[in-house]
């Protein structure tokens, strides 16, 4: 089986392609239409051969009408050149209409397979992935498949078509006056590639001279503020100046390597000699003269193909690069397991964490972790950014697994659990807060999709969110997103937070830390968060005094390691860091006992 | 010719400039390159000359090596052509050459000249104005401008081939010329018409593209939404449905641009024949050469090619010319905000007064109407009130980042439009709401608040904020890479970086717009002590949506619509019980400790 990776999500019948390599998996592509792609060749080589015939022609016309009494033979002529120069043109238009088809269901088929190979993704993966990153191969890396296929390989084929087929006809004429043409494609070969390797380099760094300028100018454009208030236009100046004139540089020196592109001069020389040993061969009456001119409108024949075809490099270079990437992407082994055969029980919310380490990599993200929470407590988890907060609660639904010791749930390490089980059973609320572009019910009955109406409202109505849903014209039915209404952080996490209640979890995990402004939305979301604490256990993640304050337990982390662990008054007496806060409130203070953790 | 903006936005600095004023721009730019101009036009006549000579040698040689058969003759024609082509290659190698130095130069100038002329607008110019716009103006802009240059000067030097060859022919055979003279208004016909269906089917592509593309990325953002509700099969649907539908769109683009060379070639080839069929006559009539009938055949299949070009072409050549005007007419915009003088303060004490001031952004609405103030040196005071009163545009004003339109401001007694902008500019300290970094490290972020300052100066101002504990939260302190705008720190880290700029700045005056975003407490603390700081001794004037900052400062401003309405300090504003206890209430109240202490968790019944 090529394709036995895990998975999460598959589609029935899908068409399978090898995947091995990235080339493999290009081929599997364009093999899947094996017969689009036969009848591109042929109906290029056709189109060629009619091409080539009818220049041929044009040729042993002007030997026939030199002769006289020739004009009964005129119009056969005209008519067989117009004949030869439609099916040349209808030829080709098949041919790209072949090529064409295979182009667009390359970059289709590719998005689609991509497409679902990511829904099949674990959770793991879209986590250590960025979206700009993903979206990128979805969209640029499959329609540079669509590019590499046409015009890049439709070129190429028609370069060696386009080639081959004059190279027969001269033949035909009179075999040594292969010489010329045959010599001429060795040096062109070696020209175009040197040429390549020269153009390359300029080109990929004079893009990306362009992007440092772009960029160096955006940022100065978005920080204006900061380089007016502090005066230092001229500095900003300096700078553009200078990536300006380093992409003319570049400018510059691309155009000295274009100007330079040898196989034209080879082409011109080519074409002189070709003339010369042609004559030659009629001095020696071995051609007719119109076998002479015929060679020449024959070598014009090669002029598009050789100037064309270096064009086709890059673009299936770029193809070549995007289906690395997509393959790439296509392989990574999901390493989660779904343990099917684990332990599967009503979850009561105990969660425990013991001598915990956990890091990315080479990056330690937390360290020598152990404390215990009991089933229905509220724990506020506190720390600057890049603490570990987040990671933390990550380990808790097994998003990543320990790198040490061991996490438990109701008494069972979560790597024995059965991976649905404990995972339906743990419901998590960003900090960005992701709703769909849909209606403001369906965001909310997203897990629950046959939900009623009424279930829908009871929940927002607990999320504090039903009123200002009524206050939208269109209520429960209003659009989220581009197309509908923009809602505040605030409000969109009230509405995760009643996606939550629908969907009813032992252990909620709450990254808080959206702001609010006002006090009346701060009491909305105060009281939203606390009902969904209510019966469950829940872990903030919080900036809010107030829920620190209250909080059953408060974690607090500093790089990676729990520094301080306790209520409130505990804290007070134990943790400078804790105390520092509060020193603002002007409250009294009790004695700083210096107390280790245990 | 110019004006067709051809769909792409037009901004309100935009104006028209007619052809002549146009091109006198243009030339204008290429005035330091007139030299190499005159050095392309003469290569390209030459190049010209060389690639006309070849078919037409060609066809000589034909008559004349037919007559006499002389080995002579053939080598000496058989160099020439060859010789030719080298010519040609050679003649184009300097033509390229010269043309990408020139483009390359001139266009070089116009960015420059763009960016001058950003920096110099005010701030009223890039709120119309979304920062990528205007960089598409200075980079893009320009680029397609230069890439019309280079495409027009390659243009006509292919059309002046043609018109020699076409000359040429005349002289052969006038009644032949006019017969291949016939298919030029098809082509151009044909490839105007293409030019009209291109345009829908690209439209319809770069849509269902776009579609496509946001879909997927709502999937990838979603994701994990999708996952832990199940829902995959339900996304999977939609997007199969969406995927079909842009393969037939693509496909129907894909054909439009495959096909048309193909179809010009069958107008081609309706012309070759009949250039044939008639040749063949004339020659038989004794009216023209052998030689000279292939010529016509050869002129005839090399004719199309330039004459697609330009139909196609033509389309570019307007847009090439509208993004010149776009980046002429951003160069052309003029300032609102005009110094009258150039006067140095060398030490500003800080008093600021604002006199009967008028301001609004637009026409449309008052910002401050008859505004009056006056800020004692070393003051803090904090502005207040609801969103839109105008607490931001007063701080604004004192920057000079807007034109007022009625009263004064004066700083230390002086006219703020008699200032040395930059001198005044270097003593005045702003903070803004989402602080912004460049690109580089803490240090050189710290830096910029004051040009060559020592790393000692650096670090010692980076200590005087929060005690410098924030450095600790750094991986590698000062010399920490903030990322793109900062994205490698925290908001709250953020502020640190540009509180300690403002710190090494050491300004006169400090204004702060104080962030509403929600940062860890710690680093909160941090943040209050590092203000605590700078504001010591200083005039600040703080937008203040922290509780902590509207207690600790010496004067309360409360703002309604543009009116001052209360003055005074924390508690006895409170005290009475006007518009600034409804404005406790609303936005201050939960930051209070009595506010914290209320939210005592109701008691909670364990799950079972
Ligand atoms: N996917 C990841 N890959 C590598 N390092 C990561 C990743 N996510 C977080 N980190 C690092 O782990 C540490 C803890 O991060 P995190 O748990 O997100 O902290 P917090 O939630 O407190 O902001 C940080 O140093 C962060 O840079
Ligand atoms: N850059 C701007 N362009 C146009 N109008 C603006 C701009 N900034 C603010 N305004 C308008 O000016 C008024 C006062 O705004 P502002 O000074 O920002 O108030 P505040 O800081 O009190 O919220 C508001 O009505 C606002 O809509």
């Amino acid at each position: 089986m090529l394709n036995a990776a895990k998975s999460e999500f598959s589609v029935a019948n899908a068409y399978r392609y090898d995947r091995r390599s990235p080339s493999r998996w290009l081929i599997a592509h364009v093999m899947r239409y094996r017969w689009f792609f036969l009848a591109t060749l042929l109906f290029y080589i056709g189109t060629y051969a009619a091409y080539t015939a009818s220049e041929a022609l044009i040729g042993q016309a002007i030997g026939t009408v030199i002769e006289p009494d020739s004009l009964a033979l005129l119009p056969t002529i005209a008519l067989s050149i117009l004949g030869l120069k439609l099916l040349d043109a209808v030829l080709s238009l098949l041919g790209v209409l072949a090529i064409e088809v295979i182009a667009q269901r390359m970059e289709v088929d590719s998005r689609e397979e991509l497409y679902a190979n990511l829904l099949g993704k674990s959770q793991t993966f879209h986590n250590q992935q960025r979206v700009g990153d993903i979206m990128a191969r979805a969209t640029e890396d499959v329609q540079q498949l669509n590019g590499m296929i046409n015009p890049g390989v439709a070129i190429t084929l028609e370069s060696i078509v386009g080639i081959a087929v004059p190279l027969v006809f001269i033949a035909m004429l009179r075999l040594e006056l292969l010489l010329v043409p045959v010599v001429f494609i060795a040096a062109y070969l070696i020209a175009v590639v040197g040429y390549v390797r020269r153009l390359n380099p300029v080109v990929r760094r004079q893009r990306e001279q362009f992007g440092k300028m772009n960029a160096n100018l955006e940022e100065s454009i978005s920080g204006i503020e900061v380089v007016k208030a502090s005066a230092q236009e001229a500095f900003e100046r300096r700078k553009f100046r200078i990536a300006a004139s380093l992409f003319r540089d570049f400018f510059v020196r691309q155009g000295y390597i274009e100007a330079r592109y040898l196989p034209l001069l080879f082409f011109g020389i080519a074409l002189g000699l070709a003339f010369m040993h042609g004559l030659l061969l009629y001095q020696q009456g071995l051609l007719r003269l119109g076998d002479v001119v015929a060679l020449m409108g024959i070598m014009g024949v090669l002029r598009w193909p050789t100037l064309a075809s270096f064009f086709s490099i890059s673009l299936i270079q770029a193809g070549l690069e995007g289906g690395r990437r997509i393959v790439n992407i296509l392989n990574t082994e999901t390493e989660l397991d779904q343990n099917s055969g684990g332990y599967k029980q009503p979850m009561r919310g105990e969660i425990a964490f013991e001598n915990v380490s956990f890091a990315y990599g080479r990056v330690h993200a937390l360290r020598n972790i152990t404390f215990s929470i009991r089933q229905g407590q509220t724990v506020a988890i506190v720390g600057q950014t890049g603490s570990g907060k987040s990671t933390l609660t990550q380990l808790i639904n097994r998003t990543y697994d320990v790198t040490g010791g061991r996490v438990l749930i109701d008494g069972v390490d979560v790597r024995d659990w059965d991976l649905d089980a404990l995972r339906s059973q743990i419901g998590k609320i960003e900090q960005d807060v992701f709703l769909f572009s849909r209606s403001i019910a369906e965001n909310i009955a997203f897990g629950v999709p046959d939900a009623t109406q009424e279930q829908i409202e009871e929940a927002a109505r607990m999320a504090q969110a039903h009123d200002f849903i009524m206050s939208f014209k269109d209520g429960y039915r209003t659009l989220v997103g581009e197309r509908g209404v923009t809602l505040s952080g605030g409000q969109r996490q009230r509405i995760a937070i009643a996606r939550a209640f629908l969907s009813n979890p032992r252990i909620l995990i709450l990254d808080d830390s959206t702001s609010a402004i006002d006090s009346a939305t701060e009491d909305e979301i105060q009281r939203a968060i606390r009902q969904v604490q209510q019966g469950r256990t829940t872990l903030l993640i919080t900036h809010r005094l107030s829920q620190i304050r209250w909080a059953d337990m408060i974690l607090v982390l500093d790089g990676g390691e729990l520094v301080a662990c306790g209520a409130h008054e505990e804290l007070l007496r134990r943790s400078p860091h804790y105390r520092r806060i509060f020193a603002r409130y002007d409250v009294a203070l009790p004695p700083l006992e210096p107390v280790p953790i245990n | 010719m110019g004006f067709i903006l051809d769909g792409l936005d037009a901004e309100a600095y935009d104006r028209q400039y007619d052809d002549r004023q146009l091109l006198r721009r243009i030339i204008g730019y290429f005035q330091p390159e007139l030299r190499r101009m005159l050095l392309v036009a003469f290569t390209t006549l030459l190049d010209t000359l060389v690639r006309a000579a070849v078919p037409i040698v060609i066809s000589r040689a034909v008559d004349e090596v037919s007559q006499t058969q002389s080995e002579s003759l053939i080598l000496t024609y058989g160099l020439l052509v060859a010789g030719l082509g080298a010519s040609a290659w050679l003649f184009n190698l300097i033509r390229r050459s010269l043309t990408g130095e020139a483009v390359g130069n001139v266009v070089l100038k116009i960015r420059e000249d763009a960016f001058d002329a950003v920096m110099k607008r005010d701030l009223s110019f890039y709120d119309q104005f979304p920062s990528g716009k205007i960089v598409s103006r200075v980079t893009s802009d320009t680029q397609a401008f230069s890439t019309v240059v280079t495409l027009t000067i390659d243009l006509i030097s292919q059309l002046v081939l043609v018109g020699a060859l076409l000359i040429y022919l005349f002289f052969v055979d006038a009644v032949l010329a006019l017969v291949v003279l016939g298919m030029v208004p098809l082509i151009v016909g044909t490839a105007l018409a293409f030019r009209k269906i291109a345009r829908f089917t690209v439209q319809h592509s770069r849509r269902v593209r776009a579609e496509v593309s946001a879909l997927v990325q709502e999937t990838v953002a979603g994701i994990s939404v999708a996952k832990t509700f199940r829902q995959e099969h339900a996304i999977y649907a939609d997007f199969l449905k969406l995927n079909r539908r842009a393969f037939w769109i693509n496909l129907r683009m894909g054909i439009v641009f495959s096909g048309i060379f193909p179809l010009l070639a069958l107008i081609v080839a309706f012309a070759m024949a009949a250039v044939v069929y008639f040749g063949g006559l004339r020659v038989q009539l004794g009216a023209l050469s052998a030689g000279d009938w292939y010529l016509f055949a050869q002129v005839v299949a090399l004719i199309w090619f330039p004459l697609t070009s330009i139909a196609s072409f033509w389309n570019q050549f307007q847009l090439g010319l509208a993004s010149g005007e776009r980046v002429f007419a951003l160069i052309d915009s003029e300032p609102r905000v005009v110094q009258h003088d150039k006067r140095v303060l060398p030490h500003i004490r800080g008093e600021i007064a604002f006199k009967h001031v008028h301001f609004s952004y637009t026409d449309k609405e008052r910002v401050l109407e008859n505004f009056s103030l006056h800020i004692r040196p070393g003051e803090t005071v904090a502005l207040v009130g609801h969103t839109g009163a105008g607490k931001s545009s007063i701080g604004k004003l004192i920057a000079r980042f807007y034109e007022f339109q009625a009263g004064s401001i004066t700083i230390d007694g002086v006219d703020i439009r008699a200032l040395d902008l930059s001198a005044y500019r270097a003593q005045l300290g702003v903070v803004t709401q989402a602080p912004f970094l460049f690109d580089g490290t803490v240090r050189e972020n710290i830096r910029y608040g004051k040009a060559g300052a020592s790393d000692a100066e650096v670090e010692r101002a980076a200590r005087q904020v929060g005690n410098g504990d924030w450095l600790k939260s750094l991986s590698d302190g000062l010399d920490t890479e903030v990322g793109e705008r900062g994205s490698n720190l925290s908001m709250g880290q953020r502020q640190l970086v540009a509180l300690a700029r403002v710190m090494l700045q050491n300004p006169a005056i400090f204004i702060l717009d104080e962030a509403t975003a929600s940062v860890d407490p710690l680093t909160e603390t941090l943040i209050q002590e590092g203000l605590d700081a700078i504001m010591k001794g200083r005039t600040s004037i703080v937008i203040a949506h922290r509780l902590s900052t509207v207690r600790h400062a010496d004067r309360i401003i409360v703002l309604k619509k543009g009116q001052i309405i209360e003055e005074g300090n924390h508690e006895e504003l409170l005290r009475r019980g006007g518009h600034y206890a409804e404005l406790y209430n609303t936005y201050f109240r939960h930051q209070s400790l009595e506010y914290i202490e209320a939210q005592r968790k109701p008691d909670v019944t364990p799950a079972n």
